[in-house]
């Protein structure tokens, strides 16, 4: 634990993912105001003592609105995330232990797939799926799963060559003794690594899909409809897009430097 | 030998500077545990002319010496005084654009394996060429002519060609032989030998050997000879200097140590060096008793696809290659059976067809049962065979604890009831003479061979018949390997179990095995008693196997 603290980005990491978590567990309670409170006299405000970060064009306070939808944005970001990731592996496990034709016919299809960028992948499932937060939170699950899938394959195979694995072959163990036992514990770090850097890309991807207007819908707080919404009066206060936008980015760098201090501490050799 | 050393002698008094002169030197390593000493009040001489061995284990501090002599430390090494002279001139003083003139031109280095010391996008004619032009100022027309001779010199017989070729393109022999003429073509004053036939095979490494002793001689270049090997160093070096933990506890000629071995440490390394004379095995059955037999086993390797083999039947046997073709050999009851080969000579093969991780053509007898595929061999089979790897990191999971590795056979095959489990796997980690205690402990906090002990216990806690050591002790240390091969035989004399042991080995293997089979290239070439191994109905390729591996030189007087 000392030796994973001791890099900085590590504990910027850390100190933004503690804050961020924070304000997804305890956002609502501690919300100043009702987020969808309407205050006529106080609209487009800069920060000031009774608006800590200003208000909306609605008279809406800005502080009340992040925290109590911090845990909408971060939530999308963790299941879509985890859903991708275990479906993912599933695939590539799949692929990885079986190998031969099996291995190769899956992984031609996820390389079709992979050819397809992350958001131009989601935006299709969202169009063919339509709009909304459950959609949404599919579409990126969906688009994440070739990635992850060729990740977990390719931790399957590095460790799969083992001679603890060929040992437990020899001694005639069960194929998902073999896989369960000998095969996953070991793979699992590169995976959960991937994981927790891609959660910051699902919630950008989330906060992309609510500015459209593809995810969340009004009068959700979700931290990339309050841009969208904020986005015609930008120039009247620049705040109200300020504030959710760089939400999204403490969230996503959280995640990201997180994930980057994770894979250095469980694998020096690809640190860089 | 005693001639050679006189001869040195003279040298040494004759020229007042040695060519090395390390003296009080000390060395550490800042880890996250403190510092670490790696070398304490290191003293030793090299005269001109003269050839010192430093004799160690892993660990000992041997290649932290090479490369403070060539002043190349990590950023964490930390120097506690002494010095280090060449030709009596203080290089501890010399900054890092002064070394990069003597590294190279005074004091080459070889390192031990030839296929990652040179580069494999450059050609070999260029990186002979580079360094004459960098140390000798040489144009490169002349570089080429001197690399050229260079390399005829180390007997390469067709150095012209050998230039314009790749590393991939030459053989292991070969690519040493050019990384030694690029040590010798700068007429240094000392070249640093670290381990430089370690990665070769027997044959080739006594070729090396014989060159490095013939260009030794014609130049009359002072070296340092690292190893780990004591019987190989004493064949070819005047004086030993023997490393251990950092501190030098033996410094003398060869005759002497071999002869009047002072300090403990030494005369446990000299025990070690397998005798070939030296009988260590267990009694053969008075009554041999064919427990499994190979017939007409074959690996192919690459073998041709589906398509292949329906469109083009005529070319599908010259697909891929194989790594065992036509093995016919039969295992005893209670047994060693020694399997010895180069690398790639397929030994292996046969170990992973016999434990049941490779397909296979031809057939496998048990007990009057034929195994046709690998697919065939079922549980009770596996059970009765068990493999033990050659790396011990390799071969236990980092995850387990070592209680749940060894009992993991007991659960599988039911040996014994749920309950007793931990006694046994007690018992078993007392039979390898390792504490009960580790069972709670993680591979990672063992040492090399107290992982090999974990590997073998885990074998014999199946009860088999067959254990398969596929090089077990190739890559431990020479005590330690000597502490593993007793350990096999006690635990064959108490279970009379049968083993298939491979190894490069030859001199380990005749002291355990009652017969050896010989490999090459995928093919059973030799198989006899232990007793027939100096038999003249030998096959060429093992005489010629038998006389390359160094036996000790004074092993009478050890």
């Amino acid at each position: 634990m000392r030796r994973f603290l001791s890099s900085p980005s590590a504990v910027v990491g850390t100190t933004l993912l503690v804050l961020v978590l924070f304000a997804a567990l305890f956002g609502p309670l501690i919300a100043p105001y009702d987020p969808q409170e309407f205050h006529p006299l106080a609209r487009l405000q800069g920060p000031s003592a009774s608006y800590w970060l200003g208000t909306d064009q609605f008279g809406r306070d800005l502080l009340s609105r992040i925290l109590s939808g911090a845990p909408a944005t971060i939530a999308f970001g963790v299941f879509s995330t985890t859903i991708g990731v275990v479906v993912g592996s599933l695939i590539g496990v799949i692929a990885g232990v079986s190998s031969g034709w099996v291995d190769s016919t899956i992984m031609r299809i996820l390389d079709g797939l992979l050819a397809v960028p992350d958001l131009l992948f989601t935006l299709l499932i969202v169009t063919v799926l339509g709009g909304g937060m459950e959609h949404a939170l599919l579409a990126v699950a969906v688009a994440f799963t070739p990635g992850m899938a060729r990740i977990a394959r390719s931790a399957v195979l590095s460790v799969r060559t083992r001679d603890y694995v060929r040992a437990a072959v020899a001694r005639g163990e069960s194929g998902l003794y073999i896989v369960g036992r000998e095969v996953l514990p070991n793979a699992l770090s590169p995976i959960v690594v991937e994981a927790t850097i891609r959660v910051s890309f699902a919630i950008m991807i989330g906060a992309t899909l609510g500015f459209l207007g593809l995810g969340a819908q009004p009068p959700s707080t979700e931290w990339g409809l309050m841009v969208s919404e904020a986005r015609q009066f930008m120039f009247r206060n620049p705040w109200c897009v300020a504030i959710p936008g760089l939400s999204i980015a403490t969230a996503a760098l959280g995640f990201n430097l997180f994930g980057d201090a994770l894979r250095d501490a469980l694998d020096p050799r690809r640190s860089h | 030998m005693s001639a050679a050393l006189t001869s040195a002698e003279a040298k040494a008094a004759s020229k007042e500077k040695p060519a090395l002169a390390v003296h009080k030197y000390s060395l550490s390593y800042r880890t996250e545990a403190g510092l670490i000493a790696a070398l304490r009040n290191i003293d030793l001489t090299i005269a001109k002319g003269e050839t010192v061995g430093l004799v160690g284990e892993s660990g000992s501090g041997k290649s932290s010496m090479a490369w403070s002599i060539m002043r190349y430390l990590p950023p964490n090494a930390v120097e506690q005084g002494g010095a280090i002279r060449l030709a009596g001139e203080e290089i501890l003083d010399y900054t890092p654009h002064e070394m990069a003139t003597i590294r190279g031109s005074r004091v080459p280095m070889v390192f031990q394996d030839p296929s990652t010391s040179l580069n494999p996008t450059i050609r070999l004619g260029e990186q002979i060429a580079e360094v004459l032009i960098r140390h000798r100022g040489l144009t490169k027309a002349e570089a080429y002519a001197e690399a050229e001779a260079a390399l005829a010199r180390t007997g390469i017989t067709h150095p012209k060609e050998m230039l314009q070729r790749y590393p991939h393109e030459a053989s292991g022999g070969e690519k040493q032989r050019v990384v030694i003429a690029t040590a010798f073509a700068c007429e240094p004053e000392l070249i640093i030998f670290d381990e430089p036939t370690t990665a070769l095979d027997i044959l080739t490494a006594r070729q090396i050997l014989d060159l490095f002793t013939r260009l030794r001689e014609e130049t009359n270049v002072s070296a340092l000879y690292i190893s780990h090997d004591l019987g190989l160093v004493s064949r070819v070096v005047d004086r030993v200097a023997v490393i251990h933990k950092g501190v030098i506890v033996e410094n003398g000629s060869v005759d002497e140590v071999f002869r009047h071995p002072k300090a403990d440490y030494t005369r446990q390394l000299i025990g070690a060096v397998p005798d070939p004379e030296r009988w260590i095995g267990v009694e053969a059955p008075a009554v041999p008793q064919t427990l499994i037999r190979l017939t007409n086993a074959g690996v192919h390797y690459g073998g041709p696809s589906l398509l292949q083999r329906i469109f083009q039947p005529e070319e599908a046997g010259k697909v891929g290659f194989w790594g065992a073709r036509n093995v016919s050999l039969d295992i005893r009851k209670g047994e060693l059976l020694g399997v010895v080969g180069e690398s790639g000579s397929g030994k292996s093969t046969i170990a992973k067809v016999l434990a049941g991780l490779q397909d296979f053509e031809g057939t496998l007898e048990v007990d009057g049962r034929t195994i046709g595929s690998r697919k065939a061999i079922d549980r009770a089979y596996r059970r009765r065979v068990q493999i033990v790897f050659q790396h011990p990191d390799a071969s236990l999971n980092p995850r387990q604890k070592i209680g749940t590795i060894i009992g993991r056979p007991l659960k599988l095959y039911q040996i014994v009831p749920r309950r007793q489990v931990k006694i046994r796997v007690g018992q078993l980690l007392e039979m390898v003479r390792l504490p009960a205690a580790y069972a709670k402990r993680y591979p990672h906090q063992l040492s090399g061979g107290e992982k090999q002990r974990v590997a073998i216990a885990r074998a014999f806690a199946a009860e088999p018949e067959l254990v398969i050591c596929d090089e077990v002790t190739a890559a431990l240390d020479v005590s330690v390997q000597a502490a593993v091969a007793e350990l096999l035989v006690k635990l064959q004399r108490d279970t009379g179990t049968a083993c298939l042991f491979i190894t490069h080995d030859l001199n380990l293997i005749r002291q355990l095995a009652h017969r050896i089979a010989v490999m090459r290239h995928g093919v059973l070439v030799d198989f006899f008693d232990r007793r027939d191994a100096r038999a003249d109905d030998r096959n060429p390729y093992t005489k010629a196997l038998l006389d390359a591996v160094p036996v000790q030189s004074s092993s009478a007087a050890a």
